[in-house]
């Protein structure tokens, strides 16, 4: 199937059907320093975030969500753009670069299903704080 | 490709493209002219109000055509505006949002009662809603889009003042629908400005969609088809449903497989901690074609309406899988669908932030 006859860019499609850094099944798999979670279920979608962070730079993440395509696909692209940043340029990731990373979701998607970043910046978050 | 969306819309059947095709080359001419081709064209029509007439047990004269299901809902609610308008909350948008716009505090009461669901197939006690609305001198509405073709129907037993119906659940085309007036019942045109239909409504015929509609109405009475939604495609969908039990973990059904309680061709499920959009384009990626719930799939912020007035679960509608057979569908289908939905179902638990209660 040509990605013009799917509802999503072709971009959305390719991360959603080989979506990358996800954590599959129990969290314990993965060894991770901070977590941070945005969304709600009842809304239809909430992301979490998984960090392992080494000299104040993400090393490695990992994802886990419920929700749509484009909530699977965009917190797959946030996962490529935030791995090896520093936490400050992670913190600097906005809804509007995963869009632009994607190809741009259709508008009434953009909104409700780009929310990684939040989880993201949630667990760096978290992560300060347990440093201090 | 496996199409299990049938009750969203249905291919065309051969004999609707030929009746099209047919209708297109001669009986172009408007049906309201006195000239030959213009009477042969009404002829067309004819044909196929009668044989509506004869497959619900009503007069020709109480049958108009219309647009499809929603100009035929809202041309029964709009006949009562003003009025105190009564409606199932399983209603189609074409109802629920009309009457909110249109209802009032008047008498006498419409009651809009669909005899069975879209989403989760569920049949409503039509009868003993036409016979409170009767006894209290009120009206009752049905909207009988999804039953046609699926259950015999006689709208005289069911004692319906108006019931809606659509040519393209039954394998005829998109834009034609037609609504039941009983005699002497209150009526109001919606289309005003023009004598077709005896004055009900306005606006040219739209004769090859009506030789479509009236193609689909002769294949429904010539193959009994009510006949074998009962048999072959219930034995299909209770298929499906008891292996999704058994295969699927974190599943649950949303339709009651009851004989009585839901159509035969309607199978809606959940699926705990997946959501529906996705698991509807897992499903098209792998050439299974379904329908969910889901607030995601609809372009809308909230899911279903009607998932959330029978389990008032946002989680359970978002999660939610209409599998809906037609005539076509085959045990290969089924086969088909297992081969690939427990996997899917397993990857997206596996990624989800929701830990899994039903194991």
């Amino acid at each position: 199937m040509e990605g013009e006859d799917w509802v999503y860019p072709e971009k959305v499609k390719e991360h959603f059907l080989n979506p990358r850094n996800f954590l599959f099944g129990d969290e314990s798999k993965f060894d991770f320093d901070a977590t941070g979670i945005v969304g709600n279920p009842i809304c239809g979608d909430q992301m979490k975030m998984y960090i392992k962070v080494k000299d104040d730079r993400i090393v490695d993440l990992r994802w886990k969500t419920y929700g749509c395509a484009s909530a699977i696909a965009s917190t797959s692209a946030l996962s490529e753009l935030a791995k090896g940043k520093t936490l400050d340029e992670a913190l600097n990731i906005s809804a509007k670069d995963i869009d632009n990373y994607l190809g741009n979701l259709p508008k009434h998607k953009f909104h409700c299903s780009v929310l990684g970043h939040e989880a993201l910046a949630d667990a760096i978050k978290n992560y300060r704080e347990q440093k201090k | 490709m496996v199409y299990l969306d049938y009750a969203a819309t249905s291919p065309l059947l051969p004999e609707v493209i030929k009746a099209m095709h047919e209708a297109e080359e001669k009986y172009f001419a408007n049906a309201s002219a006195l000239h030959t081709p213009g009477h042969l064209s009404m002829n067309k029509i004819e044909e196929a109000r009668k044989l509506l007439a004869k497959l619900i047990n009503a007069e020709p004269d109480e049958i108009i055509f219309t647009s499809g299901a929603s100009e035929s809902n809202n041309t029964v609610i709009r006949t009562f505006e003003g009025h105190k308008i009564i409606t199932s909350p399983l209603e189609h948008h074409s109802v629920i949002e009309t009457a909110k716009v249109l209802g009032g505090d008047e008498k006498p009461v419409l009651y809009s009662y669909m005899l069975a669901n879209n989403e989760i197939g569920e049949i409503l006690p039509i009868k003993d809603i036409a016979k409170k609305a009767h006894k209290e001198g009120g009206f009752v509405h049905s909207d009988l889009t999804q039953t046609l073709g699926k259950l015999p129907l006689d709208v005289k037993a069911l004692d319906l003042d108006y019931a809606t119906f659509s040519a393209h659940k039954i394998g005829g085309p998109i834009g034609v629908g037609a609504l039941y007036i009983r005699k002497g019942v209150p009526f109001e045109p919606l289309i005003i400005g023009g004598s077709q239909e005896k004055h009900r409504r306005g606006s040219t015929y739209n004769t090859v969609g009506i030789a479509g509609f009236g193609a689909a109405l002769k294949y429904v009475l010539d193959h009994k088809t009510w006949e074998i939604y009962d048999t072959k495609v219930r034995a299909l969908r209770d298929e499906l449903a008891s292996r999704i039990l058994k295969e699927v973990p974190g599943s649950s059904l949303n339709t009651e497989l009851d004989g009585e309680k839901s159509l035969p061709n309607i199978l809606n499920v959940s699926f705990e901690a997946a959501e529906g959009e996705s698991i509807q384009l897992y499903l098209d990626a792998e050439g299974i074609i379904v329908s969910t719930g889901s607030a995601c799939a609809s372009g809308d912020i909230k899911p279903s309406h009607v998932l959330m007035a029978k389990t008032g679960d946002a989680e359970v509608a978002h999660s939610s899988i209409r599998f809906s057979f037609g005539l076509d569908n085959t045990k290969e289908d089924v086969e088909k669908v297992m081969a690939v939905l427990p996997g899917i179902i397993e990857r997206l638990q596996k990624i989800s932030t929701i830990e899994r209660k039903i194991k």
